[in-house]
């Protein structure tokens, strides 16, 4: 009894407190200050005297007999667990479908044909702040007189690759060959994020998004570019906003497939708990609320099925991805279950996780071969832990705003639906927000007519406003 | 008119006669009702189950054989695990890591040099063999377990049945080191009292060799379940029980289950779901009143700073479970293929879980508290049986059903229960808390010293425990 009336007296004080709160919240508006450029170094040991090498190499994939043998090997020697009857993929990646995949990746699958198919695109070296960053960097093949390439630069993420962008990148350095009209044509720089792919992993903590952002600026400014558009999702979305927070002078316009916000407040709980009661009060759209609601399930209870990677590697990367960098089935296993879920939900209750449906075995397989050849699984998952470590919301760059024009295009199938509501209060500047009509979380592999078109359009509507209005 | 001129003493007598007794009856039946429905235990149904491949046949009854069973290697299999050590690609680690990021990759690397040039698998086999196995087919799959007997029973003893289950990443093999002295305590200079154990100690099915369950659904009730008809199969009606982690939920159910058959429950964690507003508002007096709220000094000791220790520590030591509980299979494929995966993977919990300060520590501290040689069997039970998915689905199948994990604690506990509460074990329940499930706890002793894998670790601190344990519900 004595715990009951305390407890009335306590739960008052919260509610005034939160009531406080909910005023200041209510009524404060964001920063508009920059984001500073993060510089650092992340080689090995001391940072050397002499000044850093900035020579730009070209670079090529290369496979040897070895590499493959030992692959095989692997792929022979393979211990499969038998999944329980009818789970689909339920509880994972299916291990039926997976021999399937395995066998196809041991018989089929023509690696070497695909390393010249990598190769296809010129690709680079350089080392900044003490690590070797991988890129490719794709011109467009003719130019119309007196038209000028815009460069835009591409991040991937995770479990992705700058392969993603393979069949998005013809589409904007030469649109006219794709019927898509020349009126911008761009020249694609695809960097890989420092420990993913073939750029080298930092050997130094601390390595997160903002690290990646100002890595990719020195990039741009190295490679001769003053103003430059950015491209992303999943990480790529991350890396890009900082990118934009960091030099909004220097980024002209930022293209997102993917925009979550991670300062939720109490009004994306009201909206949450009311939206589908009253949507334009919360200025929701008929298709937000048609993606985001039932709540439960479109929303927590999506996060809490699908996070658990994020969880674990955010937590204890080096234990999660080890077994994973010695077993190349694993390794499919873990990254093709992504592929699976995040393209289409509604695959986990197949058979074979619908995986050939919008890709072919050949794309799954070459950006598992990357991740594999490279050895670069366990530090693509460090990257999890140095941005979430100190918990979701708390940073810096969380907090503040983003002013650069912002094209959002929001896929149907993307894991958490983010409504334009929700997303104006960080990117202040959005010139376009476009629900598409198919795809989901890997927008520039699935569908890369549909990402090349709103990326043009975007950047159709920036370089008119442009023209007559000065930043 | 006759009526109204009754006498009005007489209208009360009769009126008294008949509502008096009336209303006692009333009243008295009212009170004998609710008496009995408190006093009546609510205990969980005990259900059937079919965990077989395919269907279920419907003719015959299923053997009951209890079949002997030894531990097999073979050079082959030796060889093939040789070969994929050899053929580690090992990832090196951030400066400064220790144990920061998981499992350090310098620190494994002598673990694998270890793991392929100097441990003796045919020699751990042999230690396996030491206790009896045997195998029996339980709801269409066959469960493993150890059977030890006393050698040795002074006349007119009686000697206790002890069921003793395991957790992940354990094994029965964690028992080992416990069950001497328990079965033998007077030899191994523990007060020779009058508390003798046999000891059982099975293997969840899909963990270590007893068989993977081949059907969806199998959680601790079904688990306890099977363990009642093992116990049942072996002749015991009345034993007692003991285990952490699963074993403490395992064990909970079946003291939930069938009540009667359980003498008494000793567990060395304690794991309770979410409690609701109340709870929170006493946590948080509870940081500066603990004696308000009903902690003790070393209650508050262990449970505060509480975000620190409850709710950051927990997030961070939790990422394995999660993806347990909703992607088993896929998380498991490659440990199931990298023997240094799985070792990585499991012996990470044998640190962290044993002492947290340990993951400051290049090394993990994990040879501090055990020999190489133990952490290595336990792994190789694991990686030999192929058992490490089948193991965490086992994460997925009772978190889905019951995400609180509230061990149907609306059924309360009523066996004897003693708790034996470590000092380094991952969260800690204090007393007053346990109490609203376990009703009935007669034993809750603080353990000077020791984390998550008690018996492992400790043998000889909670050999003690459960000894008084039992020796004060011996007595009731």
């Amino acid at each position: 009894e004595f715990c009951s009336s305390l407890a009335g007296i306590m739960l008052l004080e919260v509610f005034l407190v939160l009531g406080t709160l909910l005023i200041y919240f209510l009524f404060s508006k964001k920063k508009e200050e920059t984001l500073p450029f993060k510089d650092g170094w992340w080689g090995k040991g001391q940072k050397p005297v002499t000044q850093e090498d900035t020579s730009v190499r070209p670079f090529k994939v290369e496979t040897t007999e070895e590499e493959l043998s030992d692959l095989f090997r692997r792929l022979d020697q393979a211990r499969f667990t038998e999944p329980l009857e009818n789970s689909c993929f339920h509880y994972g990646t299916n291990s039926m479908h997976l021999r399937k995949v395995v066998s196809y990746w041991k018989n089929q699958f023509n690696w070497k044909k695909q390393v010249e198919i990598l190769n296809k695109y010129p690709q680079f070296k350089t080392k900044i702040q003490g690590i070797d960053i991988h890129f490719v960097h794709v011109k467009p093949p003719r130019l119309p007189e007196g038209q000028a390439a815009k460069p835009l630069l591409m991040v991937h993420g995770w479990p992705g690759s700058f392969y993603e962008f393979y069949k998005i990148i013809p589409l904007l350095t030469d649109p006219a060959s794709h019927g898509l009209g020349d009126e911008h044509i761009f020249e694609v720089i695809c960097p890989s994020i420092p420990g993913y792919g073939f750029s080298e992993a930092p050997h130094k903590k601390d390595f997160n998004s903002v690290s990646a952002a100002s890595v990719f600026y020195e990039l741009m400014l190295r490679l001769g570019f003053n103003e430059f558009y950015t491209q992303g999702g999943d990480w790529g979305w991350l890396i890009c906003t900082n990118l934009a927070q960091i030099a909004p002078n220097h980024v002209k316009g930022l293209h997102l497939n993917m925009a979550s916000v991670s300062k939720l407040g109490l009004t994306h709980l009201l909206s949450v708990l009311l939206g589908r009661y009253f949507p334009g009060l919360f200025g929701f759209q008929d298709e937000d609320v048609r993606r985001m609601f039932p709540f439960l399930k479109k929303g927590l209870y999506r996060i809490l099925s699908e996070s658990g990677y994020a969880h674990i590697q955010a937590t204890k990367p080096d234990t999660v991805g080890c077994g994973l960098n010695d077993s190349p089935v694993g390794l499919a296993a873990y990254i093709l279950e992504k592929f699976s879920s995040w393209t289409d939900m509604e695959f986990q209750n197949l058979e074979d996780g619908g995986l050939e449906r919008k890709f072919s075995l050949d794309d799954l397989l070459t950006n598992v071969m990357i991740y594999w050849v490279s050895g670069c699984i366990v530090s693509s998952m460090r990257f999890y832990k140095e941005n979430l470590q100190k918990g979701i919301g708390t940073q810096k760059h969380e907090k503040l705003t983003v002013q650069v024009p912002t094209g959002i295009a929001s896929f149907p199938n993307e894991i958490l639906h983010t409504p334009q509501a929700w997303a104006k209060k960080k990117y202040t500047n959005i010139v376009s927000f476009h629900f598409m009509p198919r795809g989901g979380h890997f927008a520039a592999f699935e569908e890369p007519e549909l990402l090349a078109k709103d990326i043009l359009q975007f950047v159709g509507k920036v370089e008119k406003e442009q023209l007559w209005k000065k930043k | 008119n006759t009526i109204s001129c009754l006498p009005r003493s007489f209208e009360y007598s009769q009126k008294n006669a008949v509502l008096v007794p009336a209303a006692a009856l009333g009243v008295g039946g009212m009170l004998l009702y609710w008496l009995r429905s408190g006093r009546k235990i609510k205990t969980i149904d005990m259900g059937d189950g079919w965990w077989g491949s395919g269907e279920r046949p419907l003719k015959g009854k299923e053997d009951e054989s209890i079949r002997p069973f030894k531990i097999e290697t073979s050079d082959k299999e030796i060889e093939d695990l040789h070969r994929r050590l050899d053929h580690f690609r090992f990832t090196p680690h951030v400066e400064g890591a220790a144990f920061h990021y998981g499992f350090n990759s310098s620190y494994l690397r002598k673990v694998v040099a270890y793991w392929r040039n100097q441990f003796d698998w045919r020699k751990q086999v042999e230690v396996l063999n030491k206790y009896p196995h045997f195998h029996t087919t339980i709801e269409g799959i066959d469960i493993h377990f150890i059977h030890v007997k006393p050698s040795y029973v002074p006349h007119g003893r009686a000697v206790q049945p002890l069921l003793m289950v395991h957790g992940w990443p354990g094994s029965f093999y964690e028992f080992y080191k416990i069950i001497p002295l328990l079965t033998e305590p007077a030899r191994h200079g523990l007060n020779e009292g009058d508390v003798v154990f046999e000891v059982i100690c099975p293997s969840i099915p899909g963990y270590g060799f007893s068989e993977a369950p081949h059907q969806k659904g199998f959680d601790s009730i079904a688990t306890a379940r099977i363990f009642h008809k093992l116990m049942n199969r072996l002749g015991f009606k009345e034993y007692y029980l003991q285990g952490g982690d699963w074993g403490s939920r395992i064990t909970t159910n079946m003291a939930q289950m069938l009540p009667q058959s359980v003498k008494g429950l000793h567990l060395n964690g304690v794991f309770m779901g979410k409690q609701g507003l109340g709870r929170m508002i006493c946590i948080m007096l509870g940081a500066y009143v603990p004696w308000l709220v009903g902690l003790s000094r070393e209650d508050a000791r262990l449970f505060y700073p509480f975000m620190q220790k409850n709710v950051y520590d927990i997030l961070r030591e939790s990422g394995y479970l999660h993806i347990q509980a909703t992607k088993p299979d896929t998380a498991g494929c490659g440990l199931n293929d990298s023997p240094v995966g799985l070792a990585a993977y499991i012996l990470e919990k044998f640190s962290t879980w044993t002492d947290k300060s340990f993951l400051h520590k290049d090394d993990g501290g994990l040879e501090s508290k055990y020999s190489l040689d133990e952490l290595l069997t336990n792994v190789m039970i694991y990686w030999m049986t192929s058992s490490i998915v089948s193991s965490m689905r086992y994460y997925k199948e009772n978190f889905s059903k019951d995400p609180n994990l509230n061990a149907y604690s609306g059924y309360g506990i009523y066996v004897p229960t003693g708790v034996a509460a470590f000092p380094q074990e991952i969260i800690h329940t204090p007393r007053v808390w346990a109490k609203d499930v376990y009703r009935n706890i007669i034993s809750y002793s603080y353990m000077p010293r020791g984390g998550h894998f008690a018996a492992f670790e400790e043998p000889k601190l909670l050999a003690q425990d459960i000894m008084q344990f039992v020796r004060k519900v011996e007595q009731l």
